[in-house]
């Protein structure tokens, strides 16, 4: 097998697309053609080609956050326009004089849930993109990070604009045909945005890096929330959260239905939809502690380990070594053990009394 | 000297090798020879994925073109790219006085 052979099929390994890895192949088919037996010099294809697939993945994932975000703006502002316009021109007609319920609470719960979700996924996508726009290869997990809270954020926008959707038919024999016209195809036109930037997300899910390191989580995004006991208890993070957004649209609601009752509703609403949302997607989007990046000790001994569960163990380890529980030597010897290991039994050797493996 | 030496210096050396004309990737590798007197000693591959990550990044542009019967990538400098360079070349000059007036 040629140099080339070996490079395309780790390019290939690592996910790069065939657009790309065809550019790639053929500029280094030309390099060799100006030198023929070049090869050696042109160094190791596998490393090669990680670089390329860790610096790949990691503008990918930035471009996706950045194309989600702008899509979602777009739907943001069909949203509000639909409002607007229905409360100023239309007037709202009452739950109960559409087509059928079985519409109307899809409709609702689109319209005023799912937008939340999308707010707070995709802002803090785009946020991590923009803190890390200057790295040139971010660690996978910070990678996969990016590309769940854009895959959450891109659900919760499309989810929107079918609740939209489902609003105008529900709504069709009731509201004006120029507000049924202007905004079914406004969501029409938001919908078709999200579903491209859901093309740009595919594309950068499907690279994988290799970097090692840290995902991070929205107490790195969010500095103020950094406090240690906050960290160290993510639940009171979802609880206060919730307790914040029922409280926040409760008065809210209160203030614009002039009503008590009506505030307390939307407040409970609110709260428990927060909650819920916690538990659902707190994972997803870094409010809560990402899995282990080691195997789990559910995994048999002989099972074979991931590049991944290497680079994973190969950071307990510097970071063991840099809060003084290794000395350089053991470090060194760790470290080739673990290169080396090729089951869950090896790599839980090379970190034994490291890590909870 | 070896490739880890050029840690930061690679994206920079690049702009300033197609600055004066476009080249495609094997011609820069030659003129970064040239120009270093064969004193920068790195693996040939490592330059594509700098080239294509200074295209991603706006400071080049790069097309396909027949040269000899032979279709290459030719990489040029984008007025951003230009920009980019005198700043990193004021830079450089800067951090080049600093060590000289320390080391003597």
């Amino acid at each position: 097998m040629s140099w080339l052979d070996d490079l395309s099929r780790e390019l290939r390994a690592h996910g790069v697309s065939a657009r790309d890895r065809g550019r790639i192949v053929h500029e280094l088919r030309d390099h060799i053609a100006c030198e023929p037996g070049c090869e050696d010099r042109l160094g190791d294809p596998h490393a090669l080609a990680i670089t390329f697939a860790d610096e790949l993945a990691t503008a990918e994932a930035r471009n996706s956050a950045f194309v989600t975000f702008g899509a979602l703006a777009v739907a943001a502002v069909v949203l509000i326009v639909s409002q607007i316009t229905l409360a100023r021109f239309a007037h709202y007609p009452g739950y109960s004089n559409g087509i059928s319920i079985a519409l109307f609470f899809p409709a609702v719960l689109g319209m005023l849930v799912a937008p939340q979700v999308a707010l707070v996924a995709g802002t803090l996508a785009a946020w991590r993109a923009l803190r890390r726009r200057r790295a040139v290869s971010l660690p996978a997990g910070e990678i996969r990070l990016i590309n769940s809270r854009t895959r959450v954020a891109l659900g919760a926008g499309l989810a929107t604009m079918v609740g939209v959707e489902l609003y105008v038919v529900d709504f069709s024999q009731r509201l004006p045909a120029w507000w049924l016209g202007l905004v079914g195809g406004l969501a029409v036109v938001a919908g078709l945005g999200l579903f491209a930037a859901f093309r740009t997300h595919l594309r950068a899910r499907t690279i994988v890096s290799s970097t090692a390191g840290q995902a991070g989580d929205i107490y790195d995004d969010l500095p103020v929330l950094g406090w240690g006991w906050l960290r160290a208890r993510p639940w009171f993070l979802g609880a206060l959260a919730s307790v914040a957004m029922g409280l926040a649209l409760g008065a809210f609601e209160a203030h614009a239905e002039h009503s008590v009752f009506e505030g307390v509703q939307r407040g409970m609403f609110e709260g428990l939809v927060a909650a819920a949302g916690f538990v659902l997607l707190g994972r997803a989007i870094g409010a809560r502690p990402a899995p282990a990046h080691l195997p789990p000790s559910a995994y048999s001994p002989d099972q074979l380990v991931a590049d991944s569960d290497r680079a994973g163990a190969e950071l307990e380890l510097r970071e063991g070594y840099a809060d003084g529980r290794l000395t350089l030597d053991e470090l060194d010897a760790r470290l080739s053990a673990v290169n080396q290991a090729r089951t869950v039994e090896q790599l839980r050797a090379a970190l034994a009394h490291i890590a909870d493996s | 000297m070896k490739a880890d030496t050029l840690n930061g210096q690679l994206d920079p050396l690049i702009l300033a090798t197609v600055a004066d004309q476009s080249a495609h990737g094997y011609a820069i590798l030659q003129r970064l020879k040239e120009r270093s007197s064969g004193a920068f000693d790195l693996a040939e591959g490592t330059i594509y994925p700098a080239l294509h990550r200074l295209e991603r990044d706006g400071l080049l542009s790069s097309a396909w073109s027949t040269d000899s019967g032979r279709r290459r990538r030719v990489y040029s400098l984008t007025r951003a790219g230009t920009a980019a360079l005198e700043v990193r070349r004021r830079e450089w000059k800067r951090f080049a006085l600093a060590v000289e007036a320390v080391m003597g």
